[in-house]
């Protein structure tokens, strides 16, 4: 597993440049970092620390059709606009607008099940078009019970768990780029699953860490979320 | 920092916002004359008073209508577009293609 180099899959996160030297993982046809040193990441994970989940698969939908679409292939829908609901199999579905949803896979299927919603998709009569999101934006996951004061130094909106609860979006500026937040915790976890625009998200990476310096946060790898 | 309330998102820093323009009504571009279609794209009121201007929350991409007051600067309401577009509009295509001049 040590031997794996992001400079040998096709598809890379954005971000493979800053993680020279980290351990990586396989992730379908790229790879993930699972661990950056020989340090603990356990204790980090519950402070204050970010996850790079840019290679795994998201989509989305959007059409007066979607919701029923994405129901039949056995989704369960949030009700209102700006909210998301975890499924069975950990994958996420967040609704960003009347007819727009943003679908976010599992680590426990490496994105498997996403995967398949992008490539079966088929223009028909249905209101229901594709929206590929791999390539547009990045996917960070912010961990942590740091993570709303972290944000509070980059963005507007009040994240703290009790105007912002689990399930809840924002679309909004962090660091002055347009984010997704989505409250994705749980009490055992408390996580931000954010998306921006993934030219950008060196940047935005470097603002994250550079606001996390105070509360001693630092990068993790998915090991220390599997295990 | 001004805040906007968008109706999607709810109220957020107007840095979040891009201004749209007025809003007008299009006059159906097949039967118009080229007087009305050249006031609908290039012409703008610019009153002073309470007006209904686009406006757009950038994050989400999502485009809603404010009355605003541009004398105060006051915004009195935002709302979906929806109450404004509430159906279908089929233009119907011009009987003879004109001759364009020139």
């Amino acid at each position: 597993m040590s031997s794996l180099k992001a400079e040998d899959f096709i598809e890379r996160s954005p971000l493979y440049p800053l993680q020279q030297g980290a351990r990586l993982a396989t992730l379908a046809h790229s790879s993930i970092v699972a661990r950056y040193g020989e340090k603990e990441e356990h204790a980090l994970l519950q402070r204050c620390a970010l996850i790079d989940l840019s290679n795994l698969p998201r989509v989305g939908f959007r059409g007066s059709d979607s919701a029923a679409y994405l129901q039949a292939r056995g989704y369960c829908l949030p009700e209102q606009p700006n909210q998301a609901v975890r499924q069975q199999d950990g994958c996420l579905v967040a609704r960003l607008s009347q007819s727009e949803y943003l679908l976010l896979g599992s680590l426990h299927d490496l994105g498997a099940r996403i995967a398949v919603e992008e490539s079966r998709w088929e223009q028909d009569d249905q209101r229901n078009y594709l929206l590929p999101r791999q390539d547009s934006h990045a996917w960070l996951q912010l961990t942590g019970n740091r993570s709303a004061e972290v944000m509070a130094k980059l963005c507007g909106v009040d994240l703290r768990a009790r105007a912002f609860a689990s399930g809840a979006v924002a679309q909004t500026s962090a660091a002055r780029i347009n984010v997704i937040v989505i409250n994705a915790g749980s009490q055992a976890l408390p996580a931000l699953q954010i998306l921006c625009d993934r030219a950008s998200v060196q940047y935005f990476w470097g603002a994250l860490l550079d606001a996390m310096d105070e509360f001693g946060g630092g990068p993790v790898g998915i090991d220390a979320l599997l295990d | 920092m001004k805040i906007l309330t968008c109706p999607l998102n709810g109220p957020r820093n107007i840095s979040e916002f891009t201004y749209g323009g007025e809003f007008k009504r299009m006059p159906d571009p097949a039967r118009c004359s080229d007087l009305e279609w050249a006031d609908y794209v290039f012409n703008s009121d610019n009153a002073a008073g309470v007006v209904v201007e686009w406006w757009l929350h950038n994050a989400s991409s999502y485009w809603f209508l404010a009355e605003r007051h541009t004398v105060s600067d006051q915004v009195l309401r935002t709302f979906d577009p929806k109450e404004v577009f509430d159906r279908r509009i089929d233009f119907a295509a011009p009987a003879t293609i004109p001759e364009i001049a020139g």
